[in-house]
């Protein structure tokens, strides 16, 4: 129960930051996909691995996140970043558990360096390849395999900004992990069910702000 | 050892990947004025002399619309064709005449459609290919 509860609120934190950092990232003609990823995706999918180490967790985590971003259409198509953000949770898991991460206690800075370049730029190319095959797909014009191959020298370029970023992420993860902050018993659900409730009710407030004004 | 051993390898391969698409892209990225469409080549004040404006008031975007730009280059029989958007970064598009009915293309060279989701925008338009 208590990794259903972490899930949650993982899963609406990295949704409620897609949400309304990503956004405002966005406007600010920031490049957001990368930040997001090497910051906020890579920074929540680590810490909650590293504390739980359960398989399956930040697929978990993906769908809380993805179903957020679709009840939020701030900044334009909420299917596509939906859909890559489901993706990048997935492809973080199956990195994570192919390195088996979860069988040892500590890794090397090297290693750890190592795991934030190659899951961030995996997990960003990734959820970008997959979302310019869905959402074609689930377009009315349809997929084109012609679009996707002329693109793809694209794509490999525009992840080298989220390694980068994650060479400092999780190794930054793995520190705050070792501090070993713990939640009472008592407090864990009202704790993150609440911060999980916050997350929702102000993007949906903020949905209906945006449809008003 | 377990398989984390292979890791720094791994970076390191992701970083010259990364690196060398990065150049790619950035050297063979076209810089152009016009937009060559259907094999002709046109300004955008060109464009938005000879075409119809249109506006998506709910998605805030103006411009000329993308069916009237291509009859008036002289397309025939528009809607047994497909047409595809390249912008001058290589990302490419490939949408059907009810989408080009649904299109707008706006001064600063973007496409957008109200029917498609926004991985359809196109930006900096360079090319409109007719298929």
């Amino acid at each position: 129960m208590k990794l259903f509860a972490a899930i949650l609120v993982f899963g609406s934190l990295w949704g409620f930051a897609e949400c309304i950092i990503g956004s405002m990232l966005r406007d600010a003609n920031l490049p957001a996909g990368a930040l997001m990823t090497g910051i906020f995706a890579l920074g929540l999918m680590t810490l909650s691995r590293g504390g739980f180490r359960q398989p399956g967790m930040q697929a978990g985590m993906g769908l809380v996140a993805g179903a957020l971003r679709i009840v939020n259409p701030f900044g334009g198509c909420f299917l596509c970043s939906a859909i890559a953000i489901m993706a990048e949770g997935i492809l973080f898991d199956l990195l994570w558990t192919g390195f088996s991460f979860d069988k040892r206690e500590t890794h090397t800075l090297l290693n750890q360096a190592s795991f934030g370049i190659s899951a961030s730029y995996i997990v960003y190319i990734g959820g970008y390849f997959i979302t310019q095959i869905l959402t074609p797909v689930f377009s009315p014009a349809g997929f084109y395999l012609e679009n996707l191959v002329a693109f793809i020298p694209q794509i490999l370029a525009s992840g080298l900004l989220a390694a980068l970023i994650g060479v400092i992420t999780v190794p930054a993860v793995f520190m705050a992990i070792r501090l070993d902050v713990t939640v009472k018993d008592r407090l864990y659900y009202p704790l993150t069910l609440g911060v999980s409730a916050l997350c929702w009710i102000v993007v949906i407030i903020n949905t209906i702000l945006i449809s008003w004004f | 050892m377990g398989k984390d051993r292979f890791l720094p390898i791994i970076a390191l391969c992701v970083l010259a990947i990364a690196s060398i698409s990065s150049i790619y892209v950035y050297t063979t990225q076209a810089t152009t004025e016009t937009i060559l469409i259907n094999g002709h080549h046109y300004t955008i004040d060109q464009l938005f002399t000879i075409t119809k404006p249109r506006t998506f008031t709910d998605l805030n975007y103006s411009g000329i619309a993308l069916d009237d730009l291509v009859v008036q280059t002289g397309v025939k029989n528009p809607e047994i064709h497909t047409y595809t958007i390249i912008g001058s970064d290589g990302y490419e598009k490939t949408v059907t005449w009810e989408n080009m009915r649904n299109g707008v293309l706006t001064h600063n060279r973007m496409v957008v459609f109200s029917d498609l989701p926004k991985a359809f925008r196109v930006k900096d338009v360079v090319t409109i290919e007719v298929k």
